[in-house]
């Protein structure tokens, strides 16, 4: 089918020709921009009951595959069918912002690069195309160019970067182990087996990624911020249908990696009720009102992603999940669509986003009103014309499925319960935050600036947003009507895409069980707006009441750790490590030490010899010295008489004081040395001596032969 | 003869030019741009018609002998430099209108040129090395173009380290001629397996000597210094000697070494492998972190260019031929990203004089085209498909993963880290050209646009253009790369 690469790429070259439109003529390439939604809108309606698939092989190496059946058809037609939309009411809405021709482009670029994510049929194709609309939807957060966008807008891109290079390394651990990545091809090469380990660290890895742009936790740091900086027609595509195509990837793996996979399934359901929880009390704290959506956005992914979880825990038994999970997500990319363009009209007037600075802005405002309503309505399930009821109710009975077939197994399910009870709080929750946005906005009075808000009612909204706006909202009682006409349908052509059979009989949707579901919810949420969002929430300041903030500002992920981690502890400490190791040839011991030692190590060898020859010459070899003469006689009659000398003068100075010694012994030394030497002289030059000395000789002789 | 010619016409050309006393830059560039370009055109008529023949131009002894052989690598390296040389002599004319003794400098650019098809077309290691250790003499005079002390400075480091690691490079020489059965480079090595018997780990010590030795030109730890400080050369020198030619020299050399001289079957999954890899781990991350950290633009491309030379290096010492793949494709495609990044960095700081990555904030209203191309040579760098960055560094995952070894995971893992820091350096360039205001000291730029002219955009164009469609249509250049890793074409 050769639609499919047009759709993928046709938006792309078309965002090209509305830049270079856009340079020429204003107005021309705002509807151009709207036509070019439209008409993709089209073709992918002209997609709705087809099957086929389109590949390029050899494109980035592995080729490129794209298919479309149900589910892909339908998620092609609620993605352009929001581009649409929000093409149509961007032209109002932007007419004061600068760079727009920056933001279309990169706007149309996201189209074609989303169509893709949700047209791919292997996991390598949606790898490609989710990178490219990770990076081009960085351009919509960072559009204001504010210093809180462009945090934001670096949060996005970190988030995106780090998610999508996990996900790579997760692929190819896939690639490496199965040997492919098309989605059936996943199925096929497991064959029925569970997972081995190195398939299941690759799945988690691939999930990173897309659950880092569904916005799971504890990924979902950039979500709270980029929504909000982002203007209104991008935020409702990033929190519809971007956070949609993290979630294309979860079902992908849950279904095709890890079906009834528990450990999975366990694991990602606590992620999932940590998401779903948190988002709604992140919610109900907030006073932006377009923080609220997003942290609306986060929390319906988690009812979402508990869908899936409890899909991959039921196994083959997971239809009624896997309906539950696609139309709340239909219903979600929807409800968000109108929700986030009313926050557009809101900030398109005043600027301001804060709930204390815009209550009362919709009174008197009737597009306005009935698109937030209804808006309202369906997210926060009361049924019969709230369309979120229609899914939650399915996702909610999924649970008490499995906890019935734990209770028939006699497994224990006190877990599930308390999932299903934070399920109901979060329901209730969301009821409880809506409750506030839409009293704040459309009964409140703003203390000082209502008349000119009323001043603003006929000309707040041009006639070409209404449309976009109630065009989006009016759909939304009909989903929540009639669920069996328009909602089974969708969960009936998305079974085959969830790795699930349609079910056969029809859902009693409107089941007593279900009612009280929603009941219990409502009564939570009533309970929790009365006791928590007006006593606590909101306090006095001089007579009025304000919306406080009272969320705490450290119990922020990012700011506490993941940025640290990444801009200070990361680099830093691989650059401090690394530079001082890298260093050491160039450092202080290679360059001074090492040389200092060599040099005198081979400088102390190479004058060994010398040393040594100095050595002995000034001991061994020393020259004697001369000595000095003595006065009288020879050195040892000298040396032996002043001795005595000395003794005498110390025996006349003592003892012998009266008969003092006074011989001078060096001289009688020298003359009895002189006789000694002469007598010995004389003796050894007589004859007798020479006898006596023969004589020893002799005996000495016999003595030795003797003993021998 | 096409061989001899095509070697000597850059070579002759390059170093007759300063008898012409050529004034003009119009004289000059149509002399310079004629020569590269007819030996970029000689070189490709060589590479499609070539013959499994070698030409031995001298014997040295019975052993060694100066031979030349155009095998597929050849065509790899040479195909990439004779693209690329054309491109770069034409940015270099406007470039080098900023610069004194423009006409020195051609002439040992161009001559590099010849030196470096030598080695790429080279067919045993003696011949390798000798035009090895010419690139460093003949790049000597172009590092130190500016003369003052810092260059000198630089131009003194650049010669110590290549002569060091040349001399460990020799060792390897000696004992690959000493056991090798022929000195022709032969894909699974040439080592006489009888002569080595029992020798295995002596060979194995000669390996890392040489492989640190060839990989000094690839700035590998421990030999890698030199890089950064050679920044302070003319951005045509950076870009095309410190990002293709030189540094694509030596893993080129690495690659040889390994694959060609003692083949993978000897080193394969030995503590010789597990040491490399960890060098070129440790170098890929060292330079990524230290480019994170870097404020000076050209300087934080070297540092990059550090880190991404060691992809190569890894993929070499993998010992797969998978990771041959990887390696070779990095090398080209590293090679046209980094020429561009730093093409885009000379243009700023030619026509604008910033080279600091603060003061080049909002440039994209003051450059756009540069700017818009730096983008996209980012986004390429970091390997965000469909761009070209993307196939490379795919084949290397895949190559690494596909070890089974321990360092494998460990290779893995540092190429994501390597990858996330690569996305931080670039991206805090990139970013802020678009999304941040202009420096305001710098505010009277933003009156008129200051894009370089078409020497310079043209070459940056085609680069760009190139960027693109390897990565959208890479399927021909990995297969050709494929069938030289497993020998299917020699």
């Amino acid at each position: 089918m050769a639609l499919l690469p047009i759709l993928c790429f046709g938006p792309m070259v078309m965002a090209l020709v509305c830049y270079i439109v856009g340079r020429f003529s204003k107005p021309v390439r705002d509807e151009l921009v709207a036509a070019v939604g439209f008409v993709t809108c089209l073709a992918c309606a002209f997609l709705w009951n087809q099957t086929g698939s389109f590949t390029v092989s050899g494109f980035c190496g592995l080729g490129l595959h794209l298919s479309v059946d149900g589910f892909r058809s339908l998620y092609a037609l609620v993605a352009s069918f929001m581009w649409m939309m929000t093409g149509i009411f961007s032209k109002e809405y932007f007419a004061h912002y600068h760079n727009r021709n920056r933001y279309y482009f990169f706007n149309l670029m996201t189209l074609g690069a989303t169509l893709g994510v949700f047209l791919s049929d292997d996991l390598y194709s949606t790898f490609i195309f989710f990178e490219i609309m990770s990076l081009t939807s960085y351009v919509w957060v960072a559009h204001e160019e504010t210093p809180g966008a462009m945090r934001a807008a670096g949060t996005y891109l970190a988030v995106a970067v780090l998610g999508g290079l996990t996900t790579l390394m997760g692929l190819f651990m896939l690639w490496h182990e199965l040997g492919t990545l098309s989605f059936d091809g996943l199925r096929a090469a497991l064959g029925g087996q569970p997972a081995s380990t190195t398939v299941t660290v690759a799945a988690w890895l691939v999930v990173f990624g897309f659950a880092a742009k569904a916005g799971l936790f504890p990924l979902h740091i950039w979500l709270p911020k980029a929504h909000p900086v982002a203007p209104a027609p991008a935020s409702a595509l990033l929190s519809g249908i971007l956070t949609k195509s993290g979630v294309f990837g979860l079902i992908v793996v849950c279904s095709r990696l890890m079906a009834g996979n528990a450990a999975f399934g366990n694991a990602l359901l606590v992620l999932a009720v940590i998401t779903m929880f948190l988002g709604a009390v992140l919610a109900l704290f907030s006073v932006d009102l377009k923080r609220t959506l997003a942290c609306s956005s986060m929390s319906q992914i988690g009812f979402i992603t508990v869908g899936l979880s409890m899909m991959v825990l039921l196994g083959e038994e997971g239809s009624l999940a896997a309906y539950g999970s696609v139309m709340h997500m239909v219903n979600h990319s929807l409800i968000k669509l109108c929700l986030f363009m009313a926050a557009g009209v809101v900030f398109m007037n005043l600027h301001q986003l804060n709930l204390n600075d815009i209550r009362g802005f919709g009174r008197g405002k009737p597009v306005l009103h009935i698109a937030f309503l209804l808006g309202a309505l369906s997210i926060g399930c009361i049924p019969p014309i709230g369309s979120g009821y229609v899914s939650k109710s399915l996702l909610h009975e999924s649970i008490l499925e499995y906890i019935h077939l734990l209770q028939e197994t006699g497994q224990s399910w006190g877990a599930y319960k308390f999932v299903e009870i934070l399920f109901l709080i979060s329901g209730g929750l969301t009821i409880a935050y809506m409750t506030k946005l839409y009293i704040c906005l459309f009964w409140e009075k703003h203390p000082t600036r209502q008349a000119e808000f009323d001043a603003m009612n006929k000309s707040y909204i041009s006639v070409r947003s209404s449309v976009a706006l109630l065009g989006s909202a009016i759909v939304l009682p009909f989903l929540g009507a009639l669920p069996q006409a328009l909602m089974s349908p969708v969960g009936a052509r998305s079974a085959s895409f969830f790795g699930q059979e349609a079910l056969k009989e029809s859902i009693a949707y409107f089941s007593g069980e279900n009612l009280l579901g929603a009941a219990e919810s409502i009564a939570i949420g009533a309970a929790a707006y009365l006791l928590i969002v007006r006593p606590l929430l909101m306090h006095k300041e001089g007579k009025v009441l304000v919306y406080a903030d009272c969320w705490p500002k450290w119990l922020d992920l990012e700011n506490s750790v993941y940025r640290p981690v990444f801009t200070q502890f990361l680099p830093n400490v691989i650059g401090a490590v690394t530079a001082f190791i890298a260093n050491i040839p160039e450092g202080l011991v290679v360059q001074k030490i090492i040389p200092e030692i060599i040099t005198g190590v081979v400088r102390f060898l190479c004058e060994l010899p010398e040393k040594i020859v100095l050595f002995l010459k000034n001991t061994v070899l020393r020259k004697r010295r001369r000595k000095e003469a003595v006065p009288i006689g020879n050195r040892f009659t000298y040396g032996s008489g002043r001795f005595m000398d000395a003794i005498a003068r110390g025996l006349n100075a003592t003892v012998c004081r009266r008969h003092p010694v006074r011989t001078d012994f060096e001289f009688v030394l020298d003359a009895s040395g002189k006789e000694i030497t002469r007598g010995t002289i004389r003796i050894t030059r007589s004859i007798s001596f020479g006898l006596l000395l023969l004589c020893i000789g002799l005996f000495a002789t016999c003595l030795y032969l003797m003993i021998h | 003869m096409l061989l001899y010619l095509t070697l000597l016409l850059p070579l002759i050309g390059g170093a007759v030019l300063p008898l012409f006393h050529l004034k003009t830059v119009k004289s000059r560039g149509v002399y310079v741009e004629a020569i590269v370009l007819a030996t970029s055109v000689l070189v490709w008529i060589m590479l499609l018609n070539r013959t499994d023949e070698t030409f031995v131009l001298y014997h040295m002894t019975d052993a060694l002998a100066l031979s030349f052989k155009v095998d597929g690598m050849s065509c790899v390296f040479a195909g990439l430099v004779s693209f690329l040389w054309p491109l770069a002599s034409l940015y270099g004319f406007e470039y080098m209108t900023h610069e004194e003794r423009p006409n020195t400098f051609f002439a040992y650019y161009t001559m590099t040129y010849g030196v470096t098809l030598a080695i790429a077309t080279a067919a045993n290691l003696f011949t390798l090395y000798v035009f090895y250790e010419c690139l460093t003499m003949i790049t000597l005079p172009l590092v130190m173009h500016k003369k003052d002390a810092r260059s000198i400075h630089a131009g003194r480091k650049y010669v110590y380290y290549s002569i060091g690691g040349a001399a460990l490079a020799f060792i390897g020489l000696i004992f690959s001629v000493y056991y090798g059965l022929n000195p022709n480079f032969t894909l699974g090595g040439i080592l006489d397996p009888a002569m080595i018997e029992g020798k295995e780990d002596l060979l194995r010590a000669v390996f890392l000597l040489a492989f640190i030795g060839f990989g000094t030109k690839a700035a590998l730890f421990p030999m890698h210094a030199w890089l950064p400080a050679a920044s302070v050369a003319p951005t045509p020198v950076t870009a095309l000697l410190h990002a293709v030619a030189v540094v694509n020299a030596g893993a080129y050399a690495v690659l040889r070494i390994t694959y060609y001289v003692f083949g993978a079957e000897l080193l394969y999954g030995t503590w010789v492998q597990t040491v490399v890899l960890c060098l070129s781990c440790f170098t890929i991350l060292y330079g990524s972190a230290m480019a994170v950290k870097e404020q000076h633009f050209k300087r934080r491309l070297a540092y990059s260019t550090i880190s991404n030379l060691s992809y190569m290096l890894m993929g070499a010492a993998l010992m797969t031929p998978d990771g041959m793949v990887g390696s070779l494709s990095h090398l080209v495609l590293h090679g046209l990203m980094k020429i561009t990044l730093f093409y885009c960095a000379g243009a700023i700081l030619v026509k604008t004089e910033q080279e600091y990555v603060q003061d080049i904030r909002g440039f994209g209203k003051i450059m756009p085209f540069t700017c818009a191309v730096f983008t996209i040579g980012s986004v390429a760098m970091v390997g965000i498909p469909p761009l070209c960055g993307f196939v490379s560094k795919w084949n290397l995952l895949t190559a690494a993963a596909g070890t089974g070894l321990p360092m494998g995971v460990v290779a893995v893992a540092v190429l994501i880290v390597s990858a996330i820091l690569t996305a931080i350096y670039l991206f805090g360039v990139a970013g802020p050209m678009y999304f941040r205001p202009v420096n305001p000291e710098l505010s009277a730029l933003t009156r008129e646009k200051h894009d370089p002219t078409w020497m310079m955009k043209l070459p940056l164009t085609v680069l760009t253009l190139a960027i693109i469609l390897l990565g959208i249509y890479s399927q021909p250049l990995v297969t050709f790369l494929r069938n030289i890793a497993s020998g299917l074409i020699f």
